[in-house]
């Protein structure tokens, strides 16, 4: 019985002589066998609404991923294919009556399809190079910022796309390219000799924030609009420096041992600090995902549980501590659209409304299925481009025309809903919900209603 | 036990209508229903299954059959529980019996077919009647939870249960409501109930013949509000005029609900009437003498026939709820073509219309077609209700079978083999 | 990375090969790990691996595809969501099996006829959500019908919370297009045209089970919404007070548009799901009572129901004051089975009929049953209509348990046969409950309805297997046999 084999502390699988899996790490048959296989799922998932095929949805994977450790089929291909499939959206957490950890499952499958079949020729390049070789390293990403930043700033962007290089780019890249935010200084080389940047005005709090690996270098503007509207706030902001990329991509790629890594470095990095704030939805899940990650560790598991409990997305760490509400107008039409790792991950779904609301002058529209997936699921838009531009193209129909912002906490989701404005000819600019924030302040500031306001406090609402 | 035992004293339907029998077999229990049949389908006999016989004129048919199974005695509440809003009873019964019953207990079953004193509740069934209210309660098919069926070999057959909500196995309740009794013969049915509304009016609705469009846009803007009613059931003038002396089409808006709901419905009826249309609000007793009249209007094979020259008869049409308000328009077309009276109704909100002609034997053979073709260019379909036997075997009764017919002359097969029930009744001479 | 899009190797199998050549190769699943996902459907008890997956995505393929399995006397069914509680998608047979969900169109609404013409793999919800902008809805929703499509809602002529008002799917559907099993198509009460003369196919067909034919497109009724709603929630601390209140409410005379129970097992299953809305722990029953029509005339009906609750003792007694509040007490209650999960590995849904009376009753008698097979039963109940669905909690990985839970479940039904009720009330007989038709009907009457199905599936090549007990295949056998002889 599986109560037992739990007690005895032997690993579940590694006793059922008919799995498939390698005994480490494998997935959890405590989550699977919450999956009661209703189908409530289904209509939730992007990748299944676009194939309708079940393998391609919650309850399939779920299967499948059951199946293999029956014994009935393998670690092979065809499991890789559904497996990989996935958005990692999870909108089936959401959508699920016995909530079945779906997104961890699938996260544990890749641990595993990797463990059997490691990426080789291109792909297994191009994958190392991203992930092993660029994100964990500040000073890499540094030197990509400076490249692109030159590539930028010295009209050779501007000459490339005249020239109709990108048209031999394959074409899902040059769309890509096409969209890239210019880049800026990084908020950790700026502030690279402050420890905590101070409050304005009396002193609240003091958090840390993660600056993120790809955020800090391609969203520096978006880092240094979460330290204006922190410390607007009365929030102290600290700059761990030896934090590092969160890991989301490695685990969500199955490269759940570089995870790991992270995982440490990160977890001691913000070991002094009392709260984490993350403006990027993705890293902020896989912070407070990191406990599963060390499932069969207990010491680091101990840490980690009390790490992501610091955890917070920057729109609820303002909604439940209190913000100043903006005086000036910023008279926009804006539509919000839910972040997966920030709707269905973290559960924060009314705070940023809140918050977008909060500012005077502002026409709110709410989109249909604002909490569906853009398609942009990490570099799942690199690596599935043909499943993502079809999510994508499905999210645009519910965009109203008429907006002049989507606002969102995603970085990953920002770059993605770019490229749909720009592929269907929208109009609407892509913000940053904290950016909005930041800049109703900036206003204020420049009218000279500094900081005079009544913060609103969580109590009151 | 010998056939002719059972041979009982009933009124006897106009034989002008067909559908007779040499012997007159009136049963008073299941299993001697079950004996007639096993034995005349043993012996190869053909048997016309009848309740107190308003419907003879109904379907194709033959003139005469070996046995004339009457129902009419076979009746009674088998069994009523109060609490489940249940009621079994036996196919004999009148629909008046069964309301007067039910009443006592502020229940009723929810239809509301022609001829209540007369007409069975296993008639009604088996011809599919309703009336103006199936807008708001639906047809026999909604009503009907089980049934207990015997076949032409004698078995005795359940369907469905006594509860309201039952899909075990084939929903076989559906293949005898309005089988025209080719199947079998249906010894016990039971029945879902609603309580009697706790309150009801009538408001009548009526607009003169060129101003039948406003009519029909009421009516859509009516449907289209969060209104209730009961019934929209539009009478052409010639039928408005003998009901209720006014000569114009006239809207049969019904509401039941509790008080408050029905008045508040009232006054936006009062409220959006359309202009130059006449409003008349009846009180509950005037609505239910008004109702008893209206389910009494039409003819049937229990009445004598009127003088010899004219002709009556009635078809039932169908086709999507609004063309109802063309089909009725259409009746004054014959009138005036084909020199007959015309009564026509039919529920703008239901999709099912009555159209009562009465001519000569020449204008009925002309206008039957005529309003058939009318029917079926608006997809819709005309079958004959009510004709006297001799033109009913000169005119198509029910139009022509649907290319899945196969499917109907299958299941006859197997359930009546030998053809022994109501042959050649129904559509295709099934 | 991995594409969809790359080529498929064909199978080297001639009977996939041509069916690949009906849909496109993108059409057509085949390989096993594919097909794992399709050997079960909201059944999850049993399974068997299909001989291919196909998405055809239009009736004529539908009927190509049929004639072609019929030909070759290749057993086959049709599958929609896969919701189905009673595993009548499940190909026992080794079917092909002809996916519908690429058939999900809404292809016309008109409103002022109030019909909707729908593909077989429109989504139930998604048709509320289509023309509830000009105030319409479509009333049948069984708990799945965020995923459920219409084509299966039909094939079980499915229920929901609000048809003790309204009626189940049968009493919404006005026309279908089908391909009977030899792959011809026929086209029932086109345009949806009342009363069409004949035999009710219509009728025949919805609830079926998918034994006489494929839906490939579906008229069906659509209602305007009602002009007001309010939902009571009541507390008892008594299962019979909660009983007595059902028959209470209904013998006033009202019809609510839902009468919802959930005993003490289904509120500890909901609260720990993912939709709990705080009900107290130590209640032994609830009710969720909804009223809708002439928002005039709905006030006075709460009052009488509010009434009525406080003379049979209840506990706590409230009005939904929101659309939230409303919505998130239907959610609770909507996700019901599924939180079953929750608190137990596995679960069976149960799904018996019963008249509204005999409730205290049968629940002593489940509750006797769960004693005796020492496995919790939760009930979730649509009280109105008498229509109640036992949870079975168990442990498949507890050798043995699984066999408790089906002969638990069974005894269920058999309890609910003994007061005069059903097997089943909407979740259909399907593999799971064939045995239990025993329990009201006799071998006579199970014979006339197989009898109809020769009618229209002679070969019995769809969906084989289901609806009726083994034994009265053997029946039907030697009736072939006799008749066979007989010619």
């Amino acid at each position: 019985m599986l109560v037992e084999k739990v007690k005895n502390n032997k690993p579940v699988c590694s006793t059922a002589s008919l799995s498939n899996y390698f005994p480490e790490d494998h997935p959890d048959e405590n989550k699977w066998a919450d999956c009661v296989h209703c189908g409530m799922c289904l209509e939730s998932c992007p990748t299944y609404l676009e194939t309708g095929q079940e393998q391609h949805s919650p309850r399939g994977r779920v299967h499948l991923i059951k199946s293999v450790a029956e014994g009935k089929i393998e670690l092979n291909e065809e499991f890789m294919d559904p497996v990989f499939q996935c958005l990692d959206c999870r909108a089936c957490t959401t959508a699920c009556p016995a909530d079945v950890d779906v997104g961890g499952l699938i996260e544990e499958a890749r641990g595993q399809v990797r463990q059997a079949m490691p990426l080789t020729g291109v792909k297994g390049a191009v994958s190392k190079f991203f992930l092993q070789g660029l994100f964990p390293h500040k000073n890499r990403l540094n030197t990509v910022s400076g490249l692109l930043k030159f590539y930028q700033k010295s009209g050779l962007q501007k000459a490339v796309r005249k020239t109709g290089a990108t048209r031999v780019m394959p074409s899902h890249l040059a769309e890509m390219e096409s969209i890239m935010p210019m880049v800026k200084t990084s908020v950790q080389r700026k502030f690279k000799d402050v420890d905590v940047i101070p409050a304005k005005g009396e002193v609240k709090a003091r958090v840390a924030i993660l600056t993120g690996c790809i955020m800090d270098v391609m969203f520096s503007d978006i880092n240094q609009s979460t330290i204006n509207v922190l410390t607007h706030n009365g929030n102290e902001v600290a700059l761990p420096k030896n934090q590092t990329c969160c890991g989301a991509l490695h685990v969500h790629a199955g490269d759940r041992d570089t995870g790991k890594k992270l995982a440490k470095q990160n977890i001691k990095a913000f070991e002094d600090t009392n709260k984490v704030v993350v403006n990027a939805a993705g890293c902020g899940c896989a912070l407070k995902e990191y406990p599963e990650l060390f499932k069969d560790d207990p010491g680091w598991r101990e840490r980690a549980e009390s790490f992501s409990a610091k955890v917070e997305d920057i729109s609820k760490y303002l909604y439940d501590s209190g913000y100043e509400k903006p005086k000036s107008e910023l008279n926009k039409k804006i539509t919000y659209h839910d972040a997966c790792h920030l709707a269905h991950g973290q559960g924060v779904r009314h705070e940023p409304r809140q918050l977008i609301n909060d500012i005077p002058g502002v026409e709110y529209i709410e989109q249909s299925n604002a909490d569906t997936c853009c398609g942009s699921a990490g570099i799942y838009n690199i690596t599935n481009p043909k499943m993502a531009g079809s999510v994508l193209e499905r999210k645009m129909e519910h965009v109203p025309h008429d907006v002049e912002m989507i606002s969102m906490g995603n970085p990953g989701c920002m770059l993605q809903m770019a490229l749909g404005v720009q592929k269907y000819g929208r109009k609407a600019e892509i913000v940053h919900t904290v950016q909005l924030l930041d800049w109703a302040y900036q206003k204020d500031q420049d009218h000279g209603n500094l900081g005079k306001e009544k913060i609103v406090s969580a109590g009151e609402r | 036990m010998e056939l002719k035992e059972l041979m009982n004293e009933i009124r006897v339907p106009n034989k002008a209508f067909g559908h007779n029998g040499v012997t007159v077999l009136t049963p008073t229990s299941e299993s001697e229903l079950s004996m007639v049949l096993r034995s005349a389908q043993e012996e190869g006999k053909k048997i016309s299954v009848m309740g107190r016989g308003t419907k003879q004129g109904y379907g194709g048919g033959m003139e005469e059959y070996d046995y004339l199974l009457s129902l009419a005695k076979y009746k009674g509440i088998v069994e009523h529980t109060v609490g489940d809003m249940t009621v079994t009873l036996k196919p004999g019964t009148t629909i008046a019996e069964l309301q007067n019953y039910l009443k006592e207990h502020n229940q009723m079953a929810a239809i509301d077919p022609a001829w209540p004193d007369d007409s069975t509740i296993g008639g009604v069934i088996a011809a599919n009647e309703s009336g103006p209210k199936r807008l708001m309660y639906g047809s026999a098919r909604d009503l009907v939870i089980g049934l207990r069926v015997v076949y032409p070999d004698g078995s005795v057959i359940r369907t469905g249960g006594k509860v309201v909500k039952n899909v075990a196995g084939y929903d076989m309740n559906k293949l005898f409501i309005g089988s025209m009794g080719t199947l079998g013969v249906i010894s016990e049915i039971t029945l879902k109930l609603r309580p009697v509304p706790k309150y009801e009016s009538l408001i009548i609705l009526s607009a003169t013949e060129d101003l039948l469009g406003k009519l029909r846009a009421f009516a859509v803007q009516l449907q289209d509000s969060m209104l209730e009613p009961a019934s929209l059931e539009l009478l052409n003038p010639t039928l408005s005029y003998k009901l209720l002396n006014k000569h114009a089409y006239s809207l049969l808006i019904s509401f039941e609900d509790v008080e408050n709901s029905v008045q508040y419905q009232e006054n936006w009826v009062e409220e959006h009437k359309p202009d130059s249309t006449e409003i008349t609000q009846l009180s509950l007793q005037e609505a239910k003498g008004f109702w008893a009249q209206f389910a009494a209007n039409a003819p049937n094979s229990l009445q004598e026939m009127c003088d010899d020259a004219e002709i009556e008869g009635v078809l039932k049409l169908g086709s999507k709820n609004l063309d109802v308000f063309e089909l009725i328009e259409e009746s004054r077309r014959i009138q005036e073509k084909y020199d007959m009276k015309v009564e026509a109704h039919g529920g703008a909100g239901h999709g099912v219309s009555h159209i009562i002609l009465k001519g000569s034997e020449t204008s009925m053979k002309q206008a039957i077609p005529h309003i058939r073709n009318f029917a079926e260019q608006k997809s819709g379909h005309a079958a004959i209700k009510h004709l006297p036997f001799n033109l009913r075997s000169e005119v198509n009764v029910w139009g022509e079978p649907p290319s899945y017919f196969f499917l109907f002359k299958g299941i006859k097969a197997k359930v009546d083999p030998h053809n022994t029930l109501n042959y050649k009744r129904f559509i295709g001479g099934i | 990375m991995f594409s969809l899009n790359k080529k498929k190797k064909l199978s080297g199998d001639r009977y996939i090969d041509q069916l690949a050549n009906i849909v496109g190769t993108d059409d057509i699943l085949f390989k096993k790990a594919d097909l794992l996902s399709y050997d079960c459907d909201g059944f999850a008890i049993e399974k068997a691996l299909p001989k291919a997956v196909v998405f055809p995505k239009n009736t004529e393929e539908v009927a190509a595809l049929v004639k072609y399995c019929s030909e070759h006397q290749i057993p086959f069914l049709a599958r929609g969501a896969g919701t189905g509680l009673s595993g009548g998608a499940i190909p026992l047979n080794e079917e092909v099996i002809i996916s519908l969900v690429k058939m999900k169109k809404l292809l016309s609404v008109d409103y002022e006829n109030r019909q909707a013409v729908v593909q077989p793999g429109f989504v139930n919800l998604k048709l509320t959500n289509s023309i509830s902008d000009k105030g319409y809805y479509y009333a049948p929703d069984p708990s799945s019908q965020y995923v459920c499509t219409i084509g299966g809602n039909v094939a079980e002529n499915a229920g929901g919370a609000h048809c003790l008002k309204y009626g189940v799917t049968t009493n919404h559907i006005l026309g279908l297009e089908v391909v009977l099993p030899n792959g011809e198509v026929i086209e029932i009460s086109e345009n949806g045209i009342p009363d069409t003369p004949g035999y009710d196919l219509l009728g025949l067909l919805t609830g079926s089970e998918g034994t006489l034919g494929i839906v490939t497109k579906i008229t069906v009724r659509i209602l305007k919404n009602p002009q007001g709603k309010q939902t009571v929630l009541a507390y008892f601390d008594d299962v019979e007070d909660g009983s007595h209140a059902v028959s209470d409410i209904v013998s006033a005379g009202i019809v609510p548009a839902a009468l919802e129970m959930m005993d003490k097992i289904a509120i500890e299953g909901v609260e720990a799901g993912a939709f709990p809305v705080g009900h107290p722990k130590d209640i032994e029953a609830l009710l969720l009572i909804e009223v809708d029509g002439i928002t005039a005339g709905i006030e006075e009906q709460i009052e009488e129901i509010l009434q009525v609750c406080h003379v049979r003792n209840v506990r706590e007694v409230k009005v939904a004051q929101s659309e939230e509040e409303r919505g998130a007490w239907w959610a609770n209650r909507k996700t019901g089975f599924g939180a079953m999960g929750a608190i137990s590995p596995d679960y069976l849904v149960q799904d018996g009929v019963i008249p509204r009376s005999t409730l205290p009753g049968v629940l002593s008698n489940i509750a006797k049953i769960s004693k005796e097979y020492g496995l919790r039963i939760a009930n979730i109940f649509h009280a109105g209509d008498g229509n109640l669905h036992p949870l079975i909690l168990f442990d498949s990985r507890v050798p043995g348990e699984t066999e408790k839970a089906l002969k638990a479940g069974s005894a269920c039904l058999k309890a609910c046969a003994d007061v005069g009720g059903s097997i089943t009330g909407e979740h259909g007989v399907g593999i799971e409950k064939k045995e239990e038709m025993r329990f009201i009907f006799s071998d006579e009457e199970l014979e006339a309805q197989t009898r109809i199905r020769e009618v229209f599936n002679p070969e019995n090549l769809l969906n084989q297997g289901k609806l009726f007990p083994t034994p009265s295949r053997c029946m039907d056998v030697k009736k072939i046999v006799k008749d066979t002889v007989a010619h």
